[in-house]
């Protein structure tokens, strides 16, 4: 356990992680929205673990240990204008994007009320053109080159926006984000890729996936900025993901950011991690909960009361509760409907 | 109007979308400084700046992806890549996410790219450099695939590739890029996408083709044209979305199908055409559906003899014409069965001179078909086929026969001969004349297939010789039928079956009058074969079938 944390090491500085430390805290009102989405993002989480658990919905990806990641580069992006091409573990930040609770319960039911797909893509493939979240496939992590290219759209059309990439260690080990990087990197194309690092491949630990720890240090090979940060620490993903933003609206090109993360619960509902970790890995890790220290982050800040906590968390629990039952009830998409939208007209 | 070679159609229509929407691009490997490779975007870089003119790095995975993604955010990427052969890298993004984004998002994103790419051989270029690839992205729902033979088609097409809301996968033969020259003007639009052209209008025969194996139907229909065989050739333009009315009109005029592609056999786009004649077209062919393509080899090899072996040419196709325009009907053929007795005497004559005859019959309630026939009646129209009794009948007849095999027989003098196939030879009214045709293995066929037989019959049948052979014989004249006849067993048969006209009549049922829908059915069969109780056995067979018919 321990020598999975230690490989987890910092990257040398340079010009991102200069920046970052420049990044002040956001206001106290936007660390709420933020403990709320990740709040939110865990109690759904638990809440279609359970379902699955019951035999209902087909499919759950849990986000438990990632949620900071996806909040943390939320709130350093300008939701609705810049393009984000999530991992499939953010729900944290799709949430904060403007996905509801009961879109993404819709989601997980298959429901025709599903924004991202209609009850076409399982759930966690999230895409929204009006939210400017990019429509997400199964192949990982095809979504980065797509990013690549809405960045190289985006400057063209002069909107000013950026768009960032989330995608995993097993993701970063495939040839297409080398192109993707490659050709961002030529380009000085503003966009950020953001590398969720939590040491597996489902099974496969990072030793086997790759020979360099540091996914970070990859960016070194293609002249643009990366850093490493713990990727469970909300407020340090914050930093490093405006900072990278600053970088790309400035017109100084691409950056990488790997966050260091874990994920808490098996990869899928149709993974069984006790065969490949340790009970005590997965609980050393919990101790370092995401949520649990952004808390304690607001609590010392006296952004976040135990009064207000209190209310956020029974807030919370009744929007689940509503979401649950509304999209469970929800009605499936008329059975022909698997007949629309191959082409824009029938053909 | 200006002459144009293929190259410099597809220049012209890129120009001009270029100049015309801010939000088209280029991009692709050696396309700006050199201008392509086959130097289809010469020009376009001075012109149009390096933002929309982008000399990419050698990474077909991420030129398709990157297009993607630039797609999805309202840019008209025309990606290029140089040769089909390299596409494969590219596969993922193009199958596996442009043809996919709208279906996956429900409409809410859409993928309006382009991706070009030269394919073909006949240029020397090996097993990398000459492949057709039209076969694994024609499988593709969600992108369409253009695959063009002439420079104004080219042209065209590109330019409606470029409008178009959804991805397109633009088929360039490479060997038409300079060879082929054709008029093409400035001031032509677009070449609406999914309509098949007419090159050459024939009546023998109908070649089917696109890009390069175009230019050599042509040719060989142009020698086959001085043997007196008249070859309709039609340039597909289009692969998806296929023309389909287009090859299914054609054949209706020729009767015989030849597909000619460059591509290997198995599984190529010819497949698909094939059983686009099977589904819909099968009543008209006169011969089997023919394919002239690549033999399953693993490449096109770089040496010319190799190379001029694996590939189709004129003559290739010239041969396979006259295979078939020359080839039996196999589906309507006369079948070739013993006749025992002299030839000089007509079947009628020999009918009564050679066979002892006894005839019964039934009356027939016609409740349930004609409730049925009601009930699909537009479906069978919309397929231009009228849905009348003669196919039930067939469907009855086919199916009493099965169970009384001693029905579908004939006598040869020491023995009783029993047919292994129930072919029907079939006489029915057409206008003020009489067709008769065989309807082989009716036994084989649902009322759909029996019903196009009828149809077939109707319109290609024997109006005044009775064609030799069948096992058994059905006549309905349908409303100019007497209320019943007595039909003559012909020599080979051993039954003939006669239905005559349908009557309304009022029958006791359940206590009360009902009136019905009735039609006789007449048997007569050889009673040197069957008595009188297996010819009441069989028409209460029949009688039953279409009384409780489905």
């Amino acid at each position: 356990m321990s020598t999975h944390i230690e490989k987890h090491t910092p990257e040398q500085a340079n010009a991102l992680e200069q920046a970052m430390l420049d990044i002040p805290d956001p206001p106290a009102v936007e660390l709420v929205a933020a403990y709320r989405w990740m709040l939110l993002a865990r109690r759904l989480d638990e809440r279609m673990w359970q379902l699955i658990r019951q035999g209902k919905g087909h499919f759950a990806v849990p986000c438990q240990g990632h949620e900071a990641v996806g909040v943390g580069y939320a709130l350093a992006l300008q939701r609705g204008h810049d393009y984000i091409a999530p991992h499939y573990r953010d729900l944290s930040a799709v949430l904060a994007y403007g996905i509801t609770a009961r879109d993404a319960l819709a989601s997980f039911f298959a429901r025709d009320a599903d924004p991202n797909s209609r009850g076409r893509q399982p759930y966690a493939h999230w895409g929204s053109q009006r939210l400017h979240i990019i429509s997400l496939q199964g192949p990982q992590p095809n979504h980065v080159t797509h990013g690549v290219g809405v960045a190289y759209a985006a400057r063209m059309l002069r909107e000013g926006s950026v768009t960032l990439m989330a995608y995993g260690d097993g993701g970063a080990q495939k040839g297409e984000v080398h192109e993707a990087m490659n050709f961002a990197a030529i380009h000085h194309l503003p966009c950020i890729f953001c590398c969720e690092n939590n040491l597996y491949t489902q099974s496969v630990p990072l030793a086997l996936e790759s020979s360099v720890v540091s996914i970070a240090a990859r960016a070194a090979a293609y002249g643009i900025s990366g850093v490493s940060v713990d990727g469970m620490d909300t407020l340090a993903v914050y930093r490093a993901m405006t900072a990278a933003a600053e970088r790309a609206r400035r017109g100084d090109g691409p950056s990488l950011v790997e966050a260091r993360v874990y994920r808490f619960r098996p990869n899928t509902s149709n993974d069984d991690d006790t065969c490949y970790r340790s009970r005590e890995e997965v609980d050393e890790w919990r101790a370092r909960d995401p949520l649990t220290r952004f808390r304690a982050a607001l609590e010392q800040r006296e952004a976040l009361s135990g009064k207000l906590a209190a209310e956020i968390e029974d807030e919370i629990a009744a929007i689940v509760d509503d979401a649950a039952t509304w999209a469970e009830a929800a009605p499936n998409a008329a059975p022909q409907d698997a007949l629309l939208h191959t082409y824009a007209e029938e053909v | 109007m200006p002459q144009m070679t293929m190259i410099e159609a597809i220049r012209s229509a890129l120009a001009e979308e270029m100049a015309r929407d801010e939000r088209v691009l280029l991009m692709g490997e050696d396309i700006g400084t050199l201008g392509g490779v086959f130097r289809a975007t010469e020009g376009l870089l001075a012109r149009f700046g390096p933002e929309r003119v982008i000399d990419t790095p050698m990474a077909e995975l991420s030129i398709a992806g990157i297009a993607v993604g630039m797609a999805m955010k309202g840019l008209h990427p025309v990606a290029e890549i140089q040769f089909a052969d390299f596409i494969h890298a590219a596969t993922d993004h193009i199958i596996g996410e442009a043809a996919k984004i709208r279906y996956r998002s429900a409409g809410d994103w859409t993928c309006p790219l382009v991706i070009r790419t030269a394919y073909g051989g006949g240029l020397r270029g090996g097993p990398y450099h000459s492949q057709s690839i039209e076969g694994f992205y024609t499988h593709a729902p969600g992108l369409k695939v253009l695959a063009p033979s002439t420079p104004a088609d080219a042209r065209g097409l590109l330019i409606a590739a470029i409008r178009d809301p959804d991805p397109v996968l633009f088929l360039e033969h490479k060997r038409t890029y300079r060879l082929i020259k054709g008029d093409v003007s400035e001031s032509d639009g677009v070449v609406p996408i999914g309509r098949a052209a007419i090159a050459r209008p024939g009546t023998d025969v109908t070649v089917v083709s696109y890009g390069m194996m175009l230019h050599e139907s042509l040719a060989a229909a142009e020698v086959l044209s001085a043997d007196g065989i008249s070859v309709e050739v039609i340039d597909l333009r289009s692969l998806i979305p296929l023309d389909r009315a287009t090859i299914l009109a054609s054949l209706q005029r020729t009767g015989r199908l030849c597909i000619v592609h460059e591509d290997t056999r198995t599984m190529g786009f010819g497949a698909e055409l094939a059983a686009l004649a099977a589904e819909e077209a099968l009543d008209v062919l006169k011969a089997p559906v023919c394919r002239v393509t690549a033999p399953d080899v693993g490449g096109i090899p770089v040496s010319p003899p190799l190379e001029e072996f694996v590939l189709p040419n004129r003559d290739k196709i010239a041969a396979a014409l006259r295979n078939l325009v020359t080839a039996q009907r196999r589906i309507w053929a006369v079948a070739d069965q013993a006749q025992t007795a002299a030839p000089s005497l007509d079947p009628w004559t020999r009918s009564a001179l050679e066979i002892p005859q006894a005839a019964s019959m039934v009356e027939v309630d016609l409740g349930r078909v004609l409730a049925y026939q009601a009930a699909h009646k537009a479906e069978f129209e919309a397929r231009g086929m009228a849905l009348e009794l003669t196919p039930f009948v067939l469907e009855a007849a086919a199916d009493a026969l099965a169970a009384f095999p001693e029905v579908n027989s004939a006598f040869e003098g020491d023995h009783i001969r029993r047919y292994g196939s129930i072919d029907i030879l079939l006489n029915v009214a057409a206008g003020d004349t009489l067709k008769r045709g065989i309807i082989e293995q009716a036994e084989t066929r649902n009322l759909r297939g029996l019903a196009l037989s009828v149809h077939t019959v109707r319109d290609n049948g024997e109006a005044a010789t009775l064609p030799a052979g069948g096992t058994f014989s059905l006549t309905d004249l349908g409303q100019d039928a007497a209320l019943f006849a007595v039909p003559p067993v012909l020599p080979g048969h051993a039954a003939a079956l006669r239905a005559g006209a349908v009557s309304e009549r009022l029958v006791p049922k359940d206590r009360g009058l009902a009136l019905v829908s009735q039609v006789i059915l007449t048997l007569s069969v050889d009673h040197r074969v069957l008595d009188g109780a297996t010819a009441s056995r069989f028409l209460n067979h029949v009688k039953a079938f279409l009384e409780e018919y489905r």
